[in-house]
C-alpha cells in the first residue's frame, strides 16, 4: 500500500476509534437518563419532595433532607481537608530547598486511601466509631466515612490544577513582593479554581451517590434528621430508596425508589450547571479566554 | 562681571555620555528637595559577588555599581550569566536548589541578605520586568493594583486613582479606560507588557530589573518601551538585560558585558562599544562572537 494511502487509512481507523469511544461513554449515560425520567415522570407529584415518609408510602422529605445535608457536610469536612493537603502536595513539599516535609507519605496516604472499598470503609467506620466510640448510627460518622473516602479525589484534583497554573503568575506575584501564602489566595488559586472545583464535584456526586458505607454508619430512619451529630439518630437518603424500594412488592415503594433516582440526577445536574458557572465566574479574566 | 556671567549663562551642553551619566538636578534648589539626598550615590553596589548552582559557578567576583537614576545594560551570550546576576539583585534565586552566594549586594548601602531583613519590602524596592508579559488572571485594574494591595500602599477608591496614575505613566490609560474590568489577555503584546510594568511601577520601587523586556515584543511596542524606560530612568534605577546590542545603545547609560561567567568588560555605553578594551568585547559587540 502506498504511504500516503497507508496514512489515510490509519487517520480513517483512528476518527472511527474516538467515536465509538465517544459512543460507549455517552450511551449508558444517556440510556441510564431516559430510563430514571420514563419510569418516574408518569407518577411524578413535585409534593413528594416536602411530604414525609411513612413507613413505605407518602413522600422523600426525610431522604431528601438526608442526602442534602451529607453533602454539604463532605464539603465541609473533606472540602476543607482535601484542598489544604492539595495545596500543601503541589505547593510546600515541591522538591527544593526548605521544602516542607511528608510530601511523599501524603501522597502515598492518599493513594492507598483512594483504593479501599467502600464497604471497608463503612465496616471500619461502624467498628471504630458507631459502636467503639459508642456514637451510635447518626450523622457525624457517617460524614467522617464518606469525608475519608473522598479527600483523595480532592486532593488530587487541587494538587494536579495548582501544578497546571503557569510558573510566570508565581514568579510575577514573587517578584511584587507578595508573601508566598498571599499569592496563593489571590493568584495562584484562582487560576487552579476550574480543577478544584471539579475535584469537589466529583467529591459531591460521590457523597450523594453512596450506600454502602452509609448502610453501617447512619441505618437507615423514615424520619427526617434530627439536627444531632452522634448518639444514635439514625436517618434517611436517597440511595436508600433507590437500592432498598425498587424491588417491593407495593407500588408506591416502587414509584419512590424511581423518584429517589430521578431526584438523585437532578442534584448531580444541579451541581454540574452550578460547577459551570463558578468555574465560568473566575475565569473570566483567565488566559486563553479571549471572547 | 565676569563671574556674574559665568554663574548665570546657560550650562554648555555636556557631552553626550556624561549628560546620560548624571541625570540627577543640578539646580541648588532642587538637589536640597531631592528625596534621594543623603542617600548613597550608587543605588546598588555588587562587592565580589559571586554565584553558584550547585558545584557549577555562573559568575565570580562581580564589583559592580549601579548609579542611581541610571540604565545599566548587561550583555553577553545566552549563558553568560547575566539573567542569574539580575535575578540576585531581588533574591529570587534564593529558592533555586543549589544556589549559592559569596560576596555581597548592597542596596543604598545595607546587604540585601541582611539577617531579618524584610524580602518582601525589598522586592517592592527592587521591581522586575520579565522576558514575556506575565499579567495575572484578573483584571486590567486589579493587575495594576495587585502589588498595591498586598503591600497595602493604597486601599478602596484610592486604588482607582493609582491604577489611573500608573496607566497613564505607561500610556496605556486612553486604550484601557473604558475596559478597566476586561481580562488582561485581550490586550496585545505590547501593551500587557506595559500593564506589567505598570504594576511594577505601582509599588514605588527604587530600582527596576528588567529581564530581556521587549524580546517578545514587535519593533513598534519595543521602540515605545524603551522611551519609556529612558523617562523612567531619573528617577529609578534600571538595570536591563538585553540580547538587542543595539537597543543596550539606544537606551543604557552604561554597560555590562558578561562573557563565560565572568565581567568581561564594564563602562560607559558609547565607550564600550565604540572603544572596547577587551579584545573579547570587541568581538562580541561587533557581531563576531554570540
Amino acid at each position: 500500500m502506498p504511504r500516503v494511502r497507508r496514512r489515510r487509512v490509519f487517520a480513517a481507523l483512528f476518527r472511527a476509534g474516538t467515536f465509538l469511544a465517544l459512543g460507549l461513554v455517552l450511551a449508558p449515560a444517556a440510556w441510564v437518563l431516559a430510563g430514571v425520567v420514563a419510569k418516574a415522570a408518569p407518577h411524578w407529584h413535585w409534593s413528594v419532595l416536602w411530604t414525609p415518609l411513612v413507613s413505605g408510602n407518602g413522600g422523600l422529605e426525610g431522604p431528601l433532607v438526608g442526602t442534602l445535608v451529607l453533602m454539604a457536610g463532605v464539603l465541609v469536612i473533606a472540602g476543607t481537608v482535601g484542598v489544604l493537603a492539595g495545596i500543601h502536595l503541589a505547593e510546600l513539599s515541591r522538591p527544593r530547598r526548605g521544602a516542607a516535609p511528608g510530601g511523599t507519605w501524603l501522597r502515598m496516604a492518599s493513594d492507598v486511601l483512594s483504593g479501599f472499598p467502600s464497604i471497608v470503609l463503612g465496616y471500619v467506620g461502624y467498628v471504630a466509631l458507631v459502636v467503639g466510640l459508642h456514637w451510635g448510627y447518626s450523622l457525624l460518622p457517617a460524614l467522617l466515612i464518606l469525608s475519608i473516602m473522598v479527600v483523595p479525589y480532592i486532593a488530587k484534583s487541587t494538587e494536579t490544577a495548582l501544578r497546571q497554573v503557569p510558573t510566570s503568575y508565581r514568579e510575577g506575584a514573587e517578584a511584587l513582593g507578595m508573601s508566598t501564602g498571599y499569592a496563593l489566595r489571590k493568584v495562584v488559586l484562582k487560576s487552579g479554581a476550574p480543577g478544584i472545583v471539579t475535584g469537589l464535584l466529583i467529591a459531591l456526586a460521590i457523597a450523594g451517590g453512596e450506600t454502602a458505607p452509609l448502610i453501617y454508619t447512619a441505618n437507615f430512619a423514615t424520619r427526617v434528621w434530627t439536627g444531632s451529630f452522634v448518639g444514635g439518630h439514625e436517618f434517611g437518603y436517597l440511595t436508600y430508596m433507590v437500592y432498598a424500594f425498587w424491588d417491593q412488592p407495593n407500588k408506591n415503594q416502587i414509584y419512590l425508589s424511581y423518584d429517589a433516582a430521578l431526584v438523585l440526577v437532578a442534584i448531580v445536574l444541579i451541581l454540574l450547571v452550578s460547577a459551570r458557572v463558578i468555574v465560568a465566574r473566575t475565569q473570566r479574566h483567565a488566559e486563553g479566554r479571549r471572547g | 562681571m565676569a563671574d556674574d556671567a559665568s554663574t548665570t549663562s546657560p550650562q554648555v551642553a555636556p557631552a553626550v555620555t556624561e549628560a546620560k551619566l548624571a541625570p540627577g538636578p543640578v539646580d541648588p534648589v532642587l538637589a536640597a528637595i531631592d528625596p534621594d539626598r543623603g542617600r548613597p550615590a550608587d543605588a546598588v553596589v555588587t562587592r565580589g559577588l559571586t554565584l553558584r548552582f550547585g558545584e557549577k559557578t555562573i559568575l565570580s567576583s562581580i564589583d559592580m555599581q549601579f548609579a542611581r537614576g541610571s540604565i545599566t545594560a548587561l550583555i553577553g551570550p545566552t549563558g553568560s550569566g547575566k539573567s542569574t546576576f539580575l535575578r540576585t539583585l531581588n533574591r529570587m534565586n534564593d529558592k533555586v536548589q543549589g544556589f549559592r552566594y559569596e560576596g555581597d549586594v548592597l542596596l543604598d548601602g545595607a546587604s540585601i541578605w541582611t539577617p531579618g531583613l524584610d524580602l518582601l519590602n525589598l522586592r517592592r524596592r527592587v521591581g522586575m520586568l520579565f522576558q514575556r508579559p506575565n499579567p495575572f488572571p484578573m483584571s486590567i485594574r486589579d493587575n495594576v493594583v495587585a502589588g498595591v494591595k498586598a503591600h497595602r500602599i493604597a486601599k478602596g477608591k484610592q486604588l482607582d486613582v493609582v491604577a489611573e496614575q500608573r496607566l497613564r505613566e505607561v500610556g496605556l490609560w486612553d486604550s484601557v479606560k473604558d475596559r478597566l474590568g476586561d481580562s488582561p489577555f485581550r490586550l496585545s503584546g505590547g501593551q500587557q507588557q506595559l500593564l506589567c510594568l505598570a504594576r511594577a511601577l505601582a509599588v514605588g520601587p527604587e530600582v527596576l530589573l528588567l529581564d530581556e523586556p521587549t524580546s517578545s515584543l514587535d519593533p513598534i511596542s519595543t521602540e515605545y518601551v524603551e522611551a519609556l524606560l529612558r523617562q523612567l530612568a531619573p528617577a529609578l534605577t534600571l538595570i536591563v538585560v538585553t540580547h538587542n546590542l543595539a537597543q543596550a545603545r539606544r537606551v543604557s547609560h552604561h554597560t555590562m558585558f558578561f562573557y563565560d561567567g565572568h565581567l568581561v568588560e564594564h563602562g560607559p555605553t558609547d565607550d564600550l562599544f565604540e572603544r572596547p578594551k577587551d579584545p573579547q568585547t570587541e568581538r562580541y559587540v561587533t557581531g563576531r562572537i554570540g
